[in-house]
């Protein structure tokens, strides 16, 4: 019984590993092959690859690291495999001030974004650096003051990696609106305007 | 014993035992919503995004001053909410209920001021001439082939996340009358509310900073 689970658990494992490896095949191949030629659609494939690659490799990481196999190099003290269990909400959620402090770097983010606004960057590196800030600034939010980081990893791992992924399957269409703006004929674009 | 034997044996894995999530129903139903809802508004974003890039000029009408002070002031007020919630939630967890209905009146007092600048900053746009469908004649000349998808993508967007912030604020005020039977809910609102606060970390910046009117800075 216990050595058909583990032999469940290794050819998983192995089933898991080779599909990361696989996924970042792929991504290497593209990049190899096509050297970012088509532009944002190759961006995104390898972004996607990479992407699969790392949600097949968590499992097998988690469970090397819990049997000791791999030391973990976050160390963090958010779940306790035993503190979880308590059932009591007493230690769930950060301090006063620990959200205080969270609120204040929300601030401070803030004001370096408005402070981009100011200084007239380019708009593609502002667009970077501003969706760069606003994912740290989510992140805050949803680990701290949504205390998704005392929650137990099962619910973290149902939520996020589900969302991002989704998310990011949306910008799929994106590169089309190059495509539309390029093929737009230059000039009629009075008529446009009659007709809004 | 057999039943905390497994228990224990589960719990190593991802933590959850024989109760995977081990948060109320209503704490798992709040997170589900939050997620479609992050779709809704990604999907609206992308929208915005798309219509964007496809022009072959989209108008840029905010000047830094008082435009983007006055949406900074609008962050502001918003993230204050949240720390306000925080403080409810804490002071709910601890039993401590007069203390939570306070900051929950504080989250709403914020939450309505947030509404009310917003509405002024629309009136003012509006004032302007613009329309869902059609930009101002003024920005017509000044940004010549504009797409009058401006207005629709930005009454669209604003307006969506506007009823989000009156629904939560509407939501609080329940939950704060009914806050002996309701303890609970104190933190699933919060939820609610932080999530309506994150999405704006999203719409400021593109919506906002991305239009800033830079032969314009200061202003008329």
């Amino acid at each position: 019984m216990v050595d058909s689970k583990e032999r469940e658990i290794g050819t998983l494992n192995i089933v898991m590993l080779a599909l990361a490896v696989l996924a970042v095949g792929v991504a290497a191949w593209n990049v190899i092959s096509d050297g970012f030629r088509a532009g944002t659609d190759d961006l995104f494939l390898v972004l996607v690859c990479l992407m699969l690659a790392l949600l097949f490799a968590v499992p097998t990481l988690m469970w090397a690291q819990a049997n000791g196999k791999l030391t973990n190099p976050f160390a963090d003290e958010a779940i306790p495999a035993g503190a979880a269990d308590t059932g009591t909400h007493e230690a769930h959620g950060g301090s006063d001030k620990q959200n205080t402090i969270i609120w204040v770097s929300l601030l401070a983010l803030t004001a370096f974004e408005v402070l981009l606004a100011y200084i007239q960057v380019p708009i593609t590196l502002m667009l970077i650096v501003l969706m760069g800030a606003s994912i740290i600034k989510a992140a805050l939010i949803v680990a701290y003051f949504m205390h998704l980081k005392f929650e137990r990893l099962s619910l973290i791992l149902t939520i996020v990696p589900t969302l991002v992924v989704l998310l990011c399957l949306f910008a799929i269409f994106f590169p089309d609106s190059f495509r539309l703006r390029d093929m737009r004929p230059q000039e009629p674009v009075h008529q446009v305007e009659h007709e809004g | 014993m057999a039943e905390a034997h497994a228990e224990s044996l589960a719990v190593n894995d991802w933590s959850g035992g024989v109760h995977p999530y081990r948060v109320g129903h209503r704490k798992l139903g709040m997170w589900l919503f939050i997620m479609s809802d992050s779709l809704t508004f990604g999907a609206l974003l992308i929208v915005y995004s798309y219509a964007r890039a496809s022009s072959v000029n989209w108008p840029t009408p905010f000047p830094f001053s008082p435009s983007i002070v006055f949406s900074s002031m609008m962050t502001l007020v918003l993230l204050s909410s949240s720390l306000t919630m925080v403080f409810a939630v804490s002071a709910a967890k601890r039993g401590k209920l007069g203390s939570a209905r306070k900051w929950l009146l504080a989250t709403m007092v914020l939450g309505l001021t947030f509404i009310v600048l917003h509405l002024m900053e629309w009136q003012h746009l509006m004032g302007e001439g613009l329309q869902p469908f059609e930009l101002p004649a003024e920005w017509a000349e000044k940004w010549p082939g504009a797409s009058p998808l401006f207005g629709s993508t930005f009454f669209g967007i604003t307006g969506l996340h506007m009823f989000h912030v009156l629904t939560g604020v509407c939501y609080l005020g329940v939950v704060m009358a009914r806050i002996k039977k309701m303890k609970e809910d104190v933190e699933v609102s919060g939820l609610y509310w932080h999530f309506v606060d994150l999405v704006w970390m999203f719409v400021f910046p593109l919506i906002y900073l991305l239009s800033v009117d830079y032969h314009n800075l200061l202003g008329k």
